[in-house]
């Protein structure tokens, strides 16, 4: 199975000949790969070289946490790939943004208004919760499409605070 | 000599306390909410005492239903550890009219550093250099208030006379926006303590927070155990600690220490407690605030002088003399404090709450974990994000940073996010190594995003690993139903086949 994968617009062509044998930009490696402990946290040794990393997927691809360092990561397979090319357009990116609560706890401030543009970082919602106020920020710039709290409300987890478009 | 000890509290800090008096043959009595019926603290408890539902003002903040519980279990005395009930005057007082002892400092003392105004008036008395700022008991109209600003100097802070844990702060860096933030501050202080009194210090600009641990007995003697370098801290949260403090000299300590038990006489203080000072870039030191109780950060202290903190204040609270005079203590090596957080600080540090599956604390020479968690534990909303605390000693500064760095590299704690990557790469900072930080150094000139120079960069192998991931991914549901036990699951295999399309 052939993979593109990408970090920081840097591609690396992976192919996954057997469980022990992968080549990577062409170069043979022999692999032993584990997951020892449990999700997310796998092990690799990679040619006498050991690795442990935890792998999480999240929205932006997965998120590889290893010697202290991040990395995000898109990996696509051929048929993902050839799909891309064909629909060419990066619709889902653009889809909307319901900003969830990550948890429990009370609305103390709402900033923003309903039709306002907001950039990418701007404050949304301060939320406390854990003793602590928290400041929810918006993944990336859009426009305010719905605002779905007030301050005073005390809001579940997950539950939708803001949607962006 | 007391026989039994009720400890008033949660967590790591719970679990700290039980180990000293399990050490000094104490029994225990553990207290408990309906969250943390499974929690570490109850467990290693001789007795154990529940107090409610999960919100602390239902149970760890129920200071008549634990005295309560520590008269009907026959405990003598409450560690009250940080937070909840700690530095709670009525509290201390109301074990010491229940005919218990209060491991701690006398209730008046609490009031009288408790009360931040007041506390800055008494230590002035005393000698003691305080941050510039408003005189007196911090009763000041907003119209005074104003006045005095211009004679302080912008940038200022106005502060909660009844502050701590950061509420109640606003900074104010133009005469213009005083009125606003003045009422903004009032209004939190009213909501936080009940008490909506203000006070204005100036903002020191580059400075360090420096603290000293007290420990003073009933017999008039009060020594030091050296100073912590807090100064890392977001959003007046401290984050690591060390001791000693890469900044200060021995001429510079022994002068901020005197003056910190000085500090510490001026209220007659009784047990452990800390000294915060706020150092310049001129070396100038100025007090700050004492915090009346043990503090979270007490383990460095520990490691670098060989003094168990907590130990020590049983003996005191029962009237015994201290058993070390000042010049006992000799700091030997270099500790690191890293608090390992729920919070993810790829997303603005924002708390992550959910189970903990699975937790492998790291070990080996040098390394202590303080820890109240476990597998299966739940991270509510309910109290704060600690998690545990990692402490790392070496020989030196340098041998405890590499130490802290292999530490954080084996901790591993599945099912939530941590602030471990921070660490990480707080021991991997130029600035942090170098020791050149102060307490805005993580929020103004600090971003997980920039890499390091010299760090290690391994993007080949992440990508290597993530693409297994992402095969084994997309190929195990199938390769499981291959492998699987056919006979039993025929039924949900063949649906699964159907849907793969296989």
């Amino acid at each position: 199975m052939k993979y593109v994968t990408t970090i920081d617009n840097q591609s690396y062509e992976i192919e996954i000949i057997t469980k022990n044998e992968i080549t990577a930009d062409g170069e043979r490696h022999t692999v032993d790969f584990q997951s020892v402990v449990g999700p997310p946290v796998v092990s690799l040794i990679i040619d006498d070289q050991s690795y442990e990393a935890y792998v999480n997927p999240t929205e932006a691809g997965l998120e590889v946490l290893l010697r202290g360092q991040r990395y995000l990561v898109s990996v696509e397979d051929e048929r993902q790939r050839l799909l891309r090319e064909v629909s060419g357009t990066n619709a889902v990116r653009r889809a909307e943004i319901q900003l969830k609560s990550p948890m429990p706890g009370l609305i103390v401030a709402v900033p923003i208004e309903e039709g306002q543009q907001v950039n990418k970082g701007d404050n949304l919602v301060i939320l406390e919760s854990m003793k602590m106020q928290n400041e929810i920020k918006a993944p990336r710039e859009g426009k305010v499409t719905g605002v779905r709290v007030n301050p005073g409300d005390n809001v579940d987890q997950n539950q939708v605070l803001v949607v962006i478009n | 000599m007391f026989k039994k000890v009720l400890i008033a509290n949660r967590g790591e800090i719970a679990v700290r306390i039980i180990r000293a008096c399990h050490e000094l043959g104490l029994e225990t009595v553990a207290v408990y909410s309906e969250a943390d019926r499974a929690a570490l603290h109850v467990r290693y408890a001789d007795e154990a005492y529940l107090l409610g539902p999960p919100p602390a003002r239902e149970s760890y903040l129920r200071g008549d239903a634990i005295i309560d519980l520590a008269k009907c279990s026959g405990a003598n005395a409450i560690h009250p550890g940080y937070g909840f009930l700690a530095e709670r005057e009525d509290f201390a007082r109301a074990v010491q009219d229940a005919g218990l002892i209060f491991i701690g400092p006398k209730p008046s003392a609490i009031a009288a550093m408790g009360d931040k105004a007041v506390a800055r008036a008494t230590v002035t008395a005393a000698g003691v250099a305080v941050v510039p700022g408003t005189e007196g008991e911090g009763d000041l109209t907003d119209d005074e208030l104003i006045t005095i600003a211009p004679k302080i100097g912008f940038p200022l802070l106005i502060k909660a006379t009844a502050g701590g844990g950061g509420k109640g702060i606003r900074e104010a860096r133009t005469l213009k926006e005083m009125p606003g933030l003045i009422l903004a501050a009032r209004r939190e202080a009213e909501a936080a303590f009940g008490d909506g009194n203000v006070y204005l210090e100036k903002l020191l600009l580059n400075a360090r927070h420096i603290e000293f641990q007290i420990l003073a007995d009933d017999h008039g003697n009060v020594i030091h155990l050296g100073e912590r370098e807090c100064s890392l801290q977001r959003r007046h949260q401290k984050l690591l600690e060390e001791s000693p403090s890469p900044l200060l000299d021995e001429e510079l300590r022994q002068r901020m220490g005197q003056v910190a038990c000085a500090a510490a006489r001026s209220v007659n203080y009784l047990n452990a407690g800390t000294i915060e000072f706020l150092v310049d870039k001129e070396h100038n030191f100025y007090f700050l605030e004492m915090n009346t109780r043990l503090q979270v950060e007490h383990p460095v202290t520990e490691l670098v002088t060989g003094i168990d903190i907590v130990k020590e204040q049983i003996p005191i609270s029962q009237g015994q003399k201290l058993r070390y005079t000042q010049d006992d203590i000799k700091l030997n090596g270099w500790a690191i404090e890293c608090r390992i957080n729920a919070e993810d600080p790829f997303n603005n540090f924002l708390p992550s709450t959910g189970f903990i599956d699975q937790i492998t604390p790291p070990s080996g020479p040098g390394v202590r974990v303080d820890s109240g968690v476990y597998p299966g534990l739940e991270i509510s909303p309910y109290y704060d994000s600690l998690i545990s605390k990692l402490i790392c000693w070496g020989e030196t500064r340098h041998d405890a940073i590499l130490r802290m760095r292999r530490a954080l590299e084996e901790y591993r704690i599945l099912g939530l996010r941590t602030n471990i990557p921070f660490h990480q790469k707080i021991m991997q900072s130029h600035h942090f190594i170098t020791g050149q930080f102060d307490t805005r150094f993580v929020e103004e000139r600090f971003s997980m995003d920039e890499a390091e120079d010299g760090a290690e960069s391994l993007p080949h192998i992440a990508a290597i690993m993530a693409t297994l991931v992402a095969h084994h991914q997309t190929h195990s549901s199938s390769n499981l139903v291959r492998q699987g036990n056919r006979q039993k699951h025929g039924w949900k295999w063949a649906g699964r086949m159907e849907r793969l399309g296989e």
